[in-house]
């Protein structure tokens, strides 16, 4: 190999040791945590007041990740199914159609999403009541 | 070094598990020496079957693996997906839900090339690069997450325009982002693109002649890195390409440094292309069209092609409908195919078994796209 001495390729990359004089661009999670953005695609919520149980999300959903759950609490009186969601996360792809095609619009994505469990059944999902 | 005074003949495979390989999938090396003889592309570790699975659904509901064909940059998908649609159905989008598309599509080939550079430093041993290139990327999914909702899968471009109004000040912070992007390249270019180290490795690697792209129809960075001016952008423009100003780098030499000057200078030209779309995106305009609902979705017995230019090369979909609510037969042909067999396989017989990961990079192979 012809050896040619490239001056300013051999001193310009150690401009990067002033980077090392920067502010941090990592945060420490746990105890430091990232902002929350609003329209994040996170966890389900239902809000029961307004759900119909019409299915639509069931229906939508190419992953069938949703299923309609009989429920014995308090419940719109228009829902004449008297079902609601549950998401299996294990299936879910975040896809947000599920949202898009609820009538009421009481399905909804908050920015919450983070879950951690052993147990595989944890990961189904009822969708808080909000 | 590998003693072998005998000539012998060494088979290795480099990937589906190792740090050079550009994905899934692995290149089975005959080796004499470290020298490689023969190179042979293996797929097969995603089974996905993309083009099936949205032929088994319908058209909303394929929408949503598209994205998946390819993770560093799924953007120029879901466009060409939602453009066939169109297409097909007869859906025409606004002009403001095509400057939104068109910014999406910018954003996602910046974060594409810098994730680009991330790999592609790596691959000759300059973390430092990577480490920052990685950070300005997450930056970019930062506006994604706050634009779409999603960080890396977007799915965000839907047939009959864009899912989601722009949130205030987004346009703001976008510019914020291009300024200090720009303010940033310098230094890019001080600890990688003029490393001696980098041009060293790279120069005179992996060199692709004109007619050979030409003959055997490489796209891409592959193509304009031995010279030859192409773009989709600018030979078939679609969305509102036509209306921006902007131009097609193209280096000759054909080597692994003259795809990463071009992509160094594509960095520049969306930049160029983000603070048009700013200046003269319209404020009014509906960013989605009546679509019918879900079942009732049909487009009528037909079919289409439509390509765009991703951060990688050209993209090309091929959609067929049959008067129902599903797609008859969805194609996509997308850079990966011709640079991960033909190409690549050509390119390393003769090459240092070092090289493999750099030269993979260069080509931007990405395996979902050849298993789709």
């Amino acid at each position: 190999m012809k050896f040619s001495l490239d001056i300013k390729g051999t001193i310009a990359p150690f401009s990067a040791i002033a980077r090392a004089f920067e502010h941090p661009k990592t945060i420490c999670y746990p105890s430091q945590k990232k902002e929350k953005v609003d329209g994040y695609r996170g966890f389900h919520t239902n809000l029961l007041e307004t759900c119909i149980g019409c299915a639509n999300c069931q229906d939508v959903c190419m992953n069938d990740a949703i299923d309609m759950i009989t429920i014995t609490e308090e419940k719109n009186a228009k829902n004449n199914s008297g079902c609601i969601p549950r998401i299996d996360y294990g299936r879910c792809c975040w896809c947000s159609l599920c949202t898009d095609v609820c009538p009421p619009n009481s399905l909804k994505l908050e920015s919450e999403s983070i879950w951690a469990n052993e147990d595989s059944n944890n990961f189904l999902y009822m969708p808080k009541d909000k | 070094m590998i003693e072998n005074k005998e000539n012998r003949v060494i088979k290795i495979f480099h990937g589906p598990q190792h740090p050079g390989i550009t994905g899934n999938m692995s290149v089975e090396l005959d080796l004499v020496g470290e020298t490689i003889q023969k190179a042979r592309t293996h797929v097969g570790y995603l089974h996905r079957g993309f083009e099936k699975l949205v032929e088994r659904r319908t058209i909303i509901q394929a929408f949503t693996i598209v994205c998946r064909i390819c993770v560093p940059e799924p953007d120029p998908n879901e466009e060409n997906f939602a453009r066939a649609i169109e297409g097909l159905a007869g859906i025409e989008i606004s002009q403001r839900a095509k400057y939104i598309r068109v910014m999406v599509l910018e954003m996602a080939r910046i974060g594409a090339q810098m994730l680009w550079m991330g790999g592609q430093s790596g691959s000759v041993g300059l973390g430092t690069v990577a480490q920052w290139s990685i950070y300005d990327r997450d930056l970019i999914l930062d506006l994604f997450e706050e634009l779409t909702g999603g960080r890396v899968y977007h799915m965000y471009i839907y047939p009959g325009g864009v899912r989601r109004e722009l949130p205030d000040g987004f346009l703001d912070r976008l510019e914020q982002f291009l300024d200090y992007l720009e303010e940033r390249l310098p230094k890019y270019d001080n600890i990688f693109f003029d490393n001696s180290t980098f041009k060293k490795r790279a120069i005179g690697v992996g060199v692709i002649n004109q007619d050979e792209a030409l003959k055997y129809g490489y796209v891409g960075q592959a193509l304009r890195g031995c010279g030859i001016k192409r773009d989709v952008r600018k030979d078939n423009p679609y969305l509102v390409y036509d209306e921006l100003d902007f131009d097609i780098p193209t280096f000759d030499g054909g080597d692994v440094y003259a795809r990463a000057l071009v992509r160094r200078q594509e960095i520049r030209e969306s930049i160029k292309i983000l603070r048009q779309v700013i200046k003269q995106m319209p404020t009014e305009g509906d960013i989605m069209q009546k679509i019918p609902k879900h079942r009732k979705f049909k487009i009528p017995k037909d079919d289409i092609l439509v390509s765009s230019e991703s951060a990688r090369g050209e993209y090309n979909y091929y959609m067929a409908g049959d008067g129902s609510e599903k797609i008859r037969r969805m194609q996509v042909k997308g850079p990966s195919l011709i640079h991960g067999f033909t190409l690549l396989e050509n390119m390393l017989k003769g090459e240092e078994l070092s090289n493999v990961a750099m030269i993979m990079n260069s080509l931007g192979i990405c395996p979902p796209e050849i298993e789709r």
